[in-house]
């Protein structure tokens, strides 16, 4: 394990590369110096890996026994607010892993299924944790639904069908309120409070342009962002204004894959896209008419596939391409 | 280096001239080659600051205070120059070399020469880096000439046209009051003493004017000297090294004066009065830099990077850029803490970033973007992945379906070869993981591997059921010989073993009472050859394991048997044992087999085989227990 750590130290003083022998997609930071990182292999077996990063050694180390099979590639993985013993991931099924280190080994905690009739529920395409109440967590399916679940009851608190085509991507903003991105190209905002009814904040330019991932601004919940398909652009929305976005960001030369918001500061977002450039963006008080430059960018040797801004670490952001997770320094 | 009664000096002649304020400029004690802040009078009120006239009300004290607090000011940015962590300033603040903050005081020095700026404001920020800062203060015309081997810096909020007079007054009451023994023409001195260590700042400023004049109409008295100029064909590459420390410390003072900004938002124009050189330069465009190395001699080794980094575009003056970057300034000086914050930890950071600052255009380096799926991955995610669920979900009620003879959809199956047969695939891919988790010592991941292993491990169970049949064999030979030679070759059929079994044990009935659906699978002992075939029965059906056993009666079995069925690591939740006979009839019953072996249905689909294996197990312990 020591080779293998130290094998994984490709990068500089200022980045760490660690190889996976997998492509990746999934990747999740803990709130302690846990990072997991989910296969993206086109078939029944996939994996998630669990490594632990030293920003202080600029180490990455693999814990193969921590390490765990999945079905299918996971959709998304996501670690507890708090907890860096729990682990989420969605695919056929939202899953909750206990990582246990008094063993070395993960065990699949529960398996969350909201179908009565049948074995499957429709498949997730994400979710996202409540950071204010992790006793929540928030599925987004194919088949137009949202659902809340109760975790420590093991029940679906409410399922909502929230657009008319597949909801792509998920976000909390508030302990009940949470927005959804989906096929049929609408942002919409839900209140857990009165769920009759939910806003549109924002439509694709060409209807039914899906909007495939959402970003709520944490620090200054008035902003999320949202990338279209096909589309180099990053959209920001302020949801003081429904339908009109307060910037475009349009930097990217090819499609955008990934965004994040600084966990730590209110104006900055990062963006990954197809021209292998990872931006970060400062959003500025005023807009420019010749719009917004990045601030800073970092080239990739190929396509940016995912990207995690640390929560423990606001200076490192994470990005995935191809087999390799690369640690970048702010 | 700065004179005691500077401030004083300052500020008398400021007011006698009913100017906005003076700046002394020094030569830095650390950096050699530097200008720097030696001295300040702010002579302005903050809120009605477009009248000049207001200044005279101003009390002294008041003037005083304020200079002192731009003292302090710079005292702090001072500490932060020396300090020897100076941090590269960060990509995300476009490093900004301090020289062109003090562009034009160092221009003057430079020269020994006076310039005279009119339409400050106006005045292209590369020109004039503070233009930005004399925008918001209404600063319209900045004189610097100069002066005891510094520069004293002027400003007004009027429109002054050039007046040499003022320049001579002041330097005389300068000259008077201070004592000073330096000669009457320190412009002279300087140019002579200066030529060594600011002929990089020549270098930099002159080239740059070369470019810039014929382009931007703002009034320069003096334009570029023919001195500067060839002082910029001596730049070396060790001069160049210096101005990349400038160009560290500069980022450090923008820190500095961020924090400080941060403090005495209130105090904004004063703060910006120093402050501003770094928000402009914070602020100034990516070309701006670029530009810099372009002036590089192009045999120096950096002569083929400056080259490609070469736009032509960059040195126009955008006419909108300014109003951008005006409003760049307002934003940054009105910004929120934790922007600020980050602006900090961006900067603070920058040395060991990865990241470095965006171009416009982007980096040469760059890759194009490929052809093909864009977003391929994300899309896959989104689109293929629940499909592949999907099929997971289809192929499973195709199971049911059938099961329960129902028809099925048909949409939903065999439409497309394709997807169907994506499906199998998937199916004999969860197969294959199952029985790999099944056999022990599976060395390799791929499938002819795990066949391989299951093969093997296959054979070496029947080599040892084979040894075990042939010690049972000699046994039962020499005790009884009641098997009849047809029973021999029985097989795990339920027909047979209902038509044998019926006859001769009850308990058989009581199983097919217990309802074995079709799923269930079951194995009898006959696949002994020899005795004792009804002696143990071990069946499965969906979620239960039953055994049932007949032994001779002895004391101390029933214990031998539970343990040996316990070591299985099976919960067993119900048994139930007679004697009859001097026989022990033991029926023995799991609990629900999820927990045994796993979840997935997919166990089940392996069929007879795995299930034989655990039976198999089963029956081997309790024939040696019984034996």
């Amino acid at each position: 394990m020591e080779q293998t750590s130290q094998e994984s130290q490709l990068g500089s003083s200022n980045s760490v590369t660690y190889e996976s022998p997998y492509p990746i997609y999934g990747m999740a930071f803990s709130s302690s110096e846990r990072v997991a990182l989910g296969s993206f292999i086109e078939d029944y077996t996939n994996r998630v890996d669990i490594l632990s990063f030293n920003p202080e050694t600029l180490s990455l180390s693999p814990h193969p026994s921590l390490s765990f099979d999945h079905p299918y590639p996971p959709t998304k993985l996501m670690f507890h607010p708090t907890s860096p013993d729990l682990l989420a991931t969605s695919g056929d099924f939202l899953r909750l892993w206990e990582l246990r280190d008094s063993s070395s080994s993960t065990h699949p905690l529960s398996l969350f299924n909201n179908s009565k009739t049948s074995d499957f529920c429709a498949p997730l395409t994400s979710f996202d944790w409540n950071h204010l109440d992790p006793n929540r967590i928030a599925t987004s399916s194919i088949d137009t639904t949202c659902t809340i679940w109760d975790l420590h009851r093991s029940l679906v608190e409410t399922q909502l069908i929230a657009h008319d085509k597949e909801v792509y991507d998920i976000a909390w903003g508030e302990a009940r309120v949470f927005a959804s991105v989906s096929a049929d190209g609408s942002v919409r905002i839900f209140d857990l409070r009165d769920k009759e009814h939910s806003t549109i904040i924002y439509e694709s330019p060409h209807p039914d342009t899906p909007l495939l991932r959402l970003a709520w601004n944490k620090q200054d919940l008035r902003y999320m962002a949202t990338i279209l398909m096909d589309s180099n652009k990053v959209v920001i929305l302020d949801i003081r204004s429904p339908t009109t976005p307060v910037a475009h960001l349009d930097r990217h030369r090819a499609s955008v894959n990934a965004i994040a918001w600084a966990p730590h500061a209110s104006s900055h977002i990062s963006s990954a896209a197809d021209d292998t450039q990872a931006l970060i963006w400062e959003l500025p008080t005023l807009a420019s008419p010749s719009g917004i430059d990045p601030i800073c960018m970092y080239s990739a040797p190929s396509e940016i596939n995912q990207l995690q801004w640390s929560p423990t670490y606001p200076d490192w952001i994470a990005i995935a391409f191809a087999n390799k997770m690369q640690l970048l320094k702010v | 280096m700065v004179p005691d009664n500077m401030k004083e000096q300052l500020a008398l002649s400021v007011r006698s001239i009913h100017w906005s304020y003076a700046i002394f400029w020094t030569d830095s004690a650390t950096q050699p080659g530097m200008l720097s802040w030696g001295e300040g009078y702010y002579n302005g009120d903050i809120k009605t600051r477009k009248t000049s006239q207001g200044i005279e009300l101003n009390s002294d004290q008041i003037g005083l205070q304020r200079s002192e607090q731009l003292r302090e000011l710079f005292k702090s940015l001072k500490t932060a120059e020396i300090s020897p962590q100076t941090k590269r300033p960060s990509a995300a603040l476009s490093p900004e070399d301090l020289t062109d903050a003090e562009w034009l005081p160092g221009r003057t020095l430079a020269k020994g020469q006076p310039i005279w700026l009119n339409n400050a404001h106006s005045a292209d920020c590369r020109v004039f880096s503070r233009s930005l800062l004399a925008k918001s203060a209404s600063i319209e015309t900045i004189v610097c000439f100069p002066f005891m081997e510094g520069v004293i810096e002027l400003g007004t909020t009027e429109q002054v046209s050039e007046d040499l007079s003022i320049i001579q007054q002041i330097e005389t009451s300068f000259l008077n009051s201070l004592h000073v023994n330096v000669p009457n023409k320190p412009g002279a001195t300087l140019k002579s003493r200066n030529r060594e260590d600011l002929s990089y700042r020549a270098f930099d400023h002159d080239a740059y004017n070369v470019e810039l004049t014929p382009e931007v109409g703002y009034n320069i008295a003096n334009t570029t000297s023919p001195n500067g100029s060839s002082n910029a064909l001596q730049a070396t590459q060790q001069l160049d090294e210096t101005f990349m420390v400038e160009r560290i410390t500069s980022g450090t003072f923008q820190v500095q004066s961020w924090q400080v900004m941060d403090d005495e938002l209130s105090n904004c124009v004063h703060n910006s009065m120093n402050s501003s050189d770094c928000i402009s330069q914070t602020l100034a465009s990516p070309e701006k830099i670029d530009s810099i190395p372009k002036c590089n001699n192009p045999s120096d080794p950096c002569g083929q990077d400056s080259e490609k980094r070469n736009n032509p575009k960059m040195t126009l003056v955008d006419p909108r850029s300014d109003d951008w970057h005006y409003q760049r300034v307002l934003s940054t000086l009105l910004k929120s803490s934790d922007q600020l914050l980050m602006g900090l930890h961006l900067q603070k950071l920058h040395q060991e970033s990865s990241f470095v600052s965006w171009k416009k255009g982007g980096s040469m380096d760059c890759q194009r973007p490929r052809a093909g799926t864009s977003q391929k991955l994300l899309k896959k995610v989104l689109f293929e992945v629940p499909q592949m669920h999907l099929d997971g979900l289809h192929e499973s009620q195709e199971e049911n379906d059938y099961k329960e003879g129902m028809r099925v959809e048909a949409d939903e199956i065999g439409m497309n070869h394709v997807m169907s047969e994506r499906r199998r695939r998937a199916k004999l891919n969860e197969r294959f993981l199952t029985l790999r988790s099944m056999v022990p010592s599976i060395t390799k991941d791929d499938k002819v591997s795990i066949l391989d292993d299951v093969i093997e491990y296959l054979k070496k169970l029947e080599r040892r059921i084979k040894v075990l049949e042939d010690q049972r064999g000699v046994t039962d030979l020499e005790t009884e010989t009641r098997r009849l030679p047809e029973d021999m070759v029985e097989r795990t059929s339920d027909h047979y073993f209902s038509k044998n079994s019926n006859v001769r044990k009850p308990v058989t009935k009581k199983r097919k009472v217990s309802g074995v659906d079709d799923t269930g699978r079951e194995i009898i002992s006959d696949a002994l050859k020899g005795s004792y075939v009804d002696d143990v029965t071990v069946s499965t059906s969906e979620n239960e394991i039953v055994i049932e056993m007949k032994c001779p009666s002895r004391p101390g079995k029933l214990q031998q048997i539970m343990g040996a069925v316990n070591s299985f690591n099976i919960d067993f939740n119900s048994v139930q044992s007679t004697e009859a006979d001097g026989n022990l009839h033991l029926t023995i019953k799991s609990v629900d087999l999820v927990g045994v072996v796993q979840r997935s249905p997919t166990v089940f689909c392996l069929g007879n085989l795995l299930w034989s294996l655990l039976c198999i197990g089963l029956l081997r312990v309790l024939w040696l227990v019984i034996s």
